[in-house]
């Protein structure tokens, strides 16, 4: 009977897990209700896929991320409004505090509205720039929509993005062109790592003032691939935050728009892009989980792990230096419902650090097996010869996949006594184990020859 | 009607006229001039540049010179002033990109300086040259241009050091690290042992060989054994046990099993020796050793 309850909760459990790995609760931040009608197609989507959508203003007295202490919501997203500012529930620090409460955040720019103040502090905070000019926005001459923008270019059109580096997966990739129209341009500090672009503007692109600038560009914001149009923030708790710089993305009009790119017919799909990047910020894509770590010595049979959570990993507390040491470790990947195994991008490779203190092995850990939900990598060697306290450490951080930094104690101890070799299997001993056996039969010669030994003539003769 | 059909397609035509027309931005009058600090106006190297061809070879900017850039942008044939102008610099290997703005006056001439204060460190470290294009474009139907003009060398005075910023952190693979294990112990080439060993272990031969010259010998045995045998035998015997102790702790025995045996050994070889030994002490007395 019990084991039908939890079958039934676990079912239950599952339904509710079903899409986002961190939960439902989504709140919409929307100045004007009358504009909700231009984001349906949007908000549909998100309630499609299993988020309970909550539409507020900020200006509402209820309004709180918070409730008791805790988050209120899972996820947010702040859509532009008139005001400039947000009122006392969204302040920077309230942002701020439902990040390290890893909440995840999406935010969209317009050109059109002011930017709120604390979207601007935590951006700042976050080492994203954006212009401080009201209006400013990215053009394009050579890659804009004919259709809509065919006097001012400021409608991009853009393929989707491409792999960031070698060694970094691709969430965002996809077919057709994206519309980007009238955005607010990023740029992205150069010292953060959490920091990662997810849509660059095109080479010839610039971010330019409208009142300032009409005549001419003297002093861009940001030109080229330096300026990004959607960017992207992972901080350390893994918490997400996204910024798309054209909140008109997000609209039913550029969903499924025809545009024009230079003379060619295109469709926008803008709905597919859209759909990826708050898969994204809400981790329904791009989320590590890690499962066992186990470790044993190493004596010439790989041991198959058991990756059921009953069996408990069971690993040895101590090894011995020089030991044959033998590691595995299971990672699984969230993707859009489930678990799959886990396979990092083609240069990347997954880590195994044995540390103490800083690392005496930093190893690269190759895929031994799958199972339906999880990888199963795995790596062996040699134990240092240097005894203390160890760490098995797997700390796995990269662009768009949410941390893993996940270690296991033992103490690698010397030698026992009695696990050197034996003097006389050492060569070079042989000299001084003969001397000692000599010494004891001349000492054996010698008491024999004390106890019994008869006076010679020639001695007799000399003693008298 | 023919008439009608006539006229929309000399109005079509007319259309695809005005359309094909559409004018395109460029540049005329174009020149480059790389001047060092202290030359004279109208010194150093001028090149002429062409909307349509790369200078074919490149352009070489010392850690002194000055890089002039005049030019007139034009759309279609009349000079005018477009939204950007730009000159982009882009390094081959990295793709990293810096666009310079030029500076473009109501009558389109446009004016640009470059000196090495202005380049980012990736392109003053860069081995390969560093293209550079220029990019003219503006609002409305007028194509926009953008071609490679030149490529530019840029020369560092190698005495010069030159601070690197460290790179920033990004979270990437490691390289790898495998722990460097200090050298096993080594024992000397074998036959050199052997040699060595042989000398000691004929050490014992020579021993006594010369205890046998000095006229050692054990003819007393028989005497010794008759007259007090137990403890001659026993004491011998213990000592002959005690060498044995001592080999068995050293191949397999622990110290708890060593010691009672060796207290066993000892006290027997105590008290048996005092005998023998006393048995001795008669035989020297009476003139027997």
């Amino acid at each position: 009977m019990r084991w039908l309850l939890s079958l039934l909760l676990l079912t239950l459990f599952g339904a509710v897990q079903a899409i986002s790995s961190a939960g439902q609760r989504l709140l919409v931040v929307l100045e004007e209700h009358s504009e909700k009608e231009k984001y349906s197609v949007f908000l549909g989507d998100l309630e499609s896929r299993g988020y309970h959508v909550t539409v507020d203003s900020p200006k509402s007295e209820s309004l709180s991320l918070f409730k008791h202490g805790e988050r209120a919501y899972d996820h947010v997203i702040l859509l532009p409004g008139k005001s400039k500012g947000l009122g006392p529930a969204l302040t920077a620090n309230a942002l701020l505090d439902f990040m390290k409460k890893e909440g995840n955040i999406l935010v969209a720019l317009s050109s059109e509205h002011p930017t709120p103040t604390s979207v601007h502090t935590v951006l700042l905070e976050l080492d994203i720039h954006i212009p401080s000019d009201k209006g400013a926005l990215v053009v394009d001459h050579f890659n804009y929509d004919s259709n809509s923008a065919a006097e001012k270019h400021d409608v991009l059109l853009l393929p989707f993005p491409k792999q960031l580096r070698p060694d970094v997966k691709n969430y965002f990739a996809g077919e057709g062109v994206i519309a980007v129209p009238r955005a607010v341009g990023q740029t992205l500090g150069n010292e953060s790592p959490l920091l990662a672009p997810i849509l660059r503007a095109p080479s010839t692109a610039y971010s330019y003032s409208p009142k300032d600038e009409a005549e001419i560009v003297e002093e861009p914001f940001a030109v080229g691939g330096q300026l990004t149009l959607v960017s992207s923030m992972q901080a350390h708790n893994s918490a997400r935050l996204t910024v798309v710089g054209s909140a008109e993305m997000l609209q039913n009009a550029w969903f499924a728009e025809k545009a024009t790119l230079n003379g060619k017919a295109v469709k926008t799909a803008n709905r597919d892009f859209i759909a990826k990047v708050t898969a994204w910020t809400f981790k329904e894509t791009g989320v590590l989980k890690i499962g066992k770590l186990i470790h044993y010595l190493n004596e010439g049979i790989s041991k198959k792990m058991n990756t059921s959570l009953t069996v408990p990993e069971n690993n040895p507390k101590i090894y011995r230096i020089k030991n044959d040491v033998a590691f595995q470790v299971e990672i699984s990947e969230y993707a859009d419902s489930h678990l799959i195994p886990f396979v990092p991008a083609s240069q990347d490779a997954l880590q195994l650090e044995f540390s103490m203190l800083s690392p005496f092995h930093r190893l690269n850990l190759t895929p031994l097996s799958q199972t339906t939900n999880s990888t199963i990598f795995g790596v062996s060697f040699t134990t240092p010869d240097q005894h203390g306290i160890f760490n098995f450490r797997i700390n796995y951080r990269r662009p768009f996949l949410t941390n893993i930094d996940e270690k296991r104690q033992v103490t690698v101890r010397h030698f026992a006594h009695n696990e050197w070799p034996r003097s006389w299997q050492i060569s070079g001993a042989w000299v001084w184990i003969g001397g000692i056996w000599v010494t004891v039969a001349g000492w054996i010669a010698f008491v024999a020859v004390w106890l019994w030994s008869a006076p010679t003539e020639k001695s007799v003769k000399k003693t008298q | 009607m023919r008439l009608l059909r006539s006229l929309i397609s000399s109005l079509l035509v007319s259309g695809i006229c005005i359309v094909s027309a559409a004018s395109s931005w460029s540049f005329e009058d174009a020149t480059l001039t790389v001047q060092s600090k202290g030359a004279g106006v109208g010194a150093g190297s001028k090149e002429k540049l062409s909307p349509s061809v790369p200078l074919p070879k490149p352009v070489s900017l010392g850690a002194t010179d000055t890089l002039k850039l005049l030019l007139t942008t034009v759309d279609g044939k009349k000079a005018k002033r477009p939204h950007q102008a730009f000159l982009t610099l882009t390094d081959p290997t990295t793709s990293l990109e810096e666009s310079f703005v030029l500076n473009v006056k109501e009558s389109g001439k446009g004016k640009l300086d470059l000196t090495h204060k202005d380049l980012p460190i990736q392109f003053l470290t860069s081995s390969k040259p560093i293209s550079a294009s220029i990019v003219i474009g503006s609002f409305g139907s007028s194509s926009p241009y953008k071609s490679k003009v030149f490529d530019l060398n840029v020369s560092r005075d190698p005495n010069v050091p030159i601070v690197i910023p460290e790179k920033p952190v990004r979270y990437a693979a490691e390289k790898e690290i495998h722990h460097i294990f200090r050298a096993d112990p080594r024992s000397p080439p074998r036959i050199i042992t052997l040699v060595f060993a042989a000398g000691v272990v004929a050490a014992l031969p020579v021993l006594l060989g010369v205890w046998a010259t000095l006229g050692a010998n054990v003819n007393h045995l028989s005497k010794a054994l008759s007259s007090a045998p137990v403890s001659h035998a026993l004491f011998f015997g213990s000592i002959l046990a005690m060498e044995g102790i001592f080999f068995l702790y050293y191949t397999s025995w622990n110290l708890f099993q060593a010691l009672p045996a060796a207290t066993v050994v000892g006290s027997v070889a105590f008290l048996s020796g005092s005998r023998a030994l006393s048995e001795v002490q008669e035989r020297r007395l009476a003139g027997l050793r």
